[in-house]
């Protein structure tokens, strides 16, 4: 029997009120039409929790678009789940504050676009960091609530990072989460205005050292490398299928946020498989679970059991193969691809990291409302980008 | 920075709970993830009550565990509780 699963990402919705341009969300947002009833996540955490499972992130798009969020918290608390959630805030006020905290909400997870007003606002596409900041004031008043603040960050804002973090610091976190852009969903898109240059990541992971001795004791500081960089891949997931579980918002389980990009793989729906089904005997947990699908370097190389391989949806992202060694493997047979993408980023006249990019997309998608009135059109949206969780 | 002395009475931090498992395995459930606790830590964790000083838990422990050696077993706790207050894991 294979392990059981840590952890459920239930991403709610893909609705959100940001358009963040690193948005990690598939480009191919599914419409409200498609989204899970209320009832059904319900019988999706109970099996959770039957599993084995210890906690529930709930995600989106933005999860406080979901009205059924309280009601969802208070069924995974009330079955022993941990209850984190992760939000843009945008929707959260006192009152629902409150009672999320008294449906046994444990952690919650805000994040940032920047320290500065304006470029957080342009990042965001819509002016919302003010309010963020007024919330933020607000969870850190409730003491029963722990509280991340998280700040996702890219060649226009690593410049700031100092000021980056004493912001972060001003805002009462118990944790601060510092996370360069991963790229896949929208932020692949926009990978050549977002990609730093070596300076600017040699620098970060030196500011990032010093905040996190001074801070020690008080604020956790951790930090989320720019792969790109790495010299060996992140254990994107902690491996495919080996802890945890991703519901989307239509129902299908994923072993990672970005898996759908992968061609010719069948993912199963939660309205016609059980999570426990699923994860023990679905041919997608399987495809990359263990080490008989490893290429070499990674089937004989000793950082098989740390990294699995690293990331599959990067290997097909960039190399067009799900079943290569992750490119940003430095022992990669594909690595000269990343090694390209650096060199462009380094280049004298790439794009320059002060000022704003000419054309970068934002996260805004037109999706029908209700199958059945295909022409009203529907603005949905993105989010923030945060945790790849790891 | 705290420092841990006899009279500190360490408890969980906001968001940090502790989850036994079937097996009597522990896991120690955290924002960022779950940490699986191995041999006493369970034991140890469960006595950070915000009540017990450090010097009882030591007690405690001491009077649990009797073939072993007190004053390594101090280190041993103090080490652990350290390092889980620098991850915010442990208030005292």
């Amino acid at each position: 029997m294979t392990t059981p699963p840590l952890a459920l990402i239930a991403e709610l919705t893909h609705r959100c009120p940001l358009h963040c341009v690193y948005c990690s969300n598939p480009l191919q947002l599914r419409a409200n039409f498609e989204e899970l009833p209320t009832e059904v996540w319900i019988q999706v955490l109970e099996q959770a929790a039957k599993l084995g499972m210890f906690q529930v992130h709930f995600t989106g798009g933005e999860p406080l678009a979901r009205s059924a969020l309280n009601s969802l918290v208070s069924v995974a608390h009330s079955l022993d789940l941990y209850t984190n959630l992760i939000t843009s805030g945008i929707g959260l006020n006192e009152k629902k504050l409150a009672s999320l905290i008294a449906a046994g909400l444990d952690h919650l997870q805000l994040s940032f676009q920047d320290s500065d007003e304006g470029s957080a606002d342009r990042v965001a596409g819509v002016p919302v960091h003010a309010r963020k900041v007024a919330l933020a004031n607000l969870i850190h008043e409730c003491k029963s609530l722990a509280f991340t603040v998280n700040l996702v960050v890219h060649r226009h804002n690593l410049d700031r990072l100092e000021s980056i973090i004493s912001f972060a610091e001003s805002l009462g976190p118990q944790r601060i989460e510092i996370a360069n852009v991963q790229y896949y969903g929208w932020a692949l898109k926009n990978r050549e205005w977002l990609l730093p240059t070596c300076e600017q990541v040699q620098r970060s992971v030196l500011i990032v050292q010093r905040a996190q001795e001074r801070l020690k004791g008080r604020i956790k500081v951790d930090f989320v490398t720019p792969d790109y960089y790495a010299s060996f891949p992140k254990p994107c997931m902690g491996g495919w299928g080996r802890q945890l579980m991703l519901v989307d918002p239509s129902g299908r389980v994923l072993p990672c946020h970005a898996a759908t990009v992968i061609p010719g793989m069948d993912f199963e729906n939660v309205r016609e498989k059980s999570l426990s089904w699923i994860w023990e005997d679905s041919g997608s947990f399987r495809r990359f679970r263990g080490e008989d699908w490893m290429p070499e370097p990674c089937r004989s190389c000793d950082r098989r059991t740390l990294d699995f391989g690293g990331c599959r949806c990067q290997a097909f992202l960039v190399t067009g193969d799900e079943a290569a060694t992750d490119p940003v493997c430095s022992l990669a047979p594909a690595h000269s691809l990343i090694e390209e993408r650096i060199s462009h980023a380094n280049l004298s006249c790439g794009p320059d990291g002060a000022s704003l990019p000419p054309s970068w997309t934002y996260r805004t998608q037109s999706v029908p409302s209700s199958p059945r009135s295909p022409l009203q059109a529907e603005r949905t949206e993105g989010r923030v980008s945060d945790t790849p969780t790891s | 920075m705290n420092t841990l002395n006899s009279s500190s009475q360490p408890r969980l931090a906001v968001g940090c709970r502790v989850r036994e498992g079937e097996d009597g395995a522990g896991a120690l459930l955290v924002p960022e993830g779950v940490l699986r606790l191995k041999g006493t830590a369970i034991d140890i964790l469960r006595l950070c009550d915000g009540r017990r000083t450090f010097a009882e838990i030591l007690v405690e422990m001491e009077s649990r565990y009797q073939s072993a050696d007190p004053k390594q077993m101090e280190q041993e706790i103090e080490s652990f509780l350290s390092r889980l207050q620098q991850r915010r894991v442990i208030d005292f």
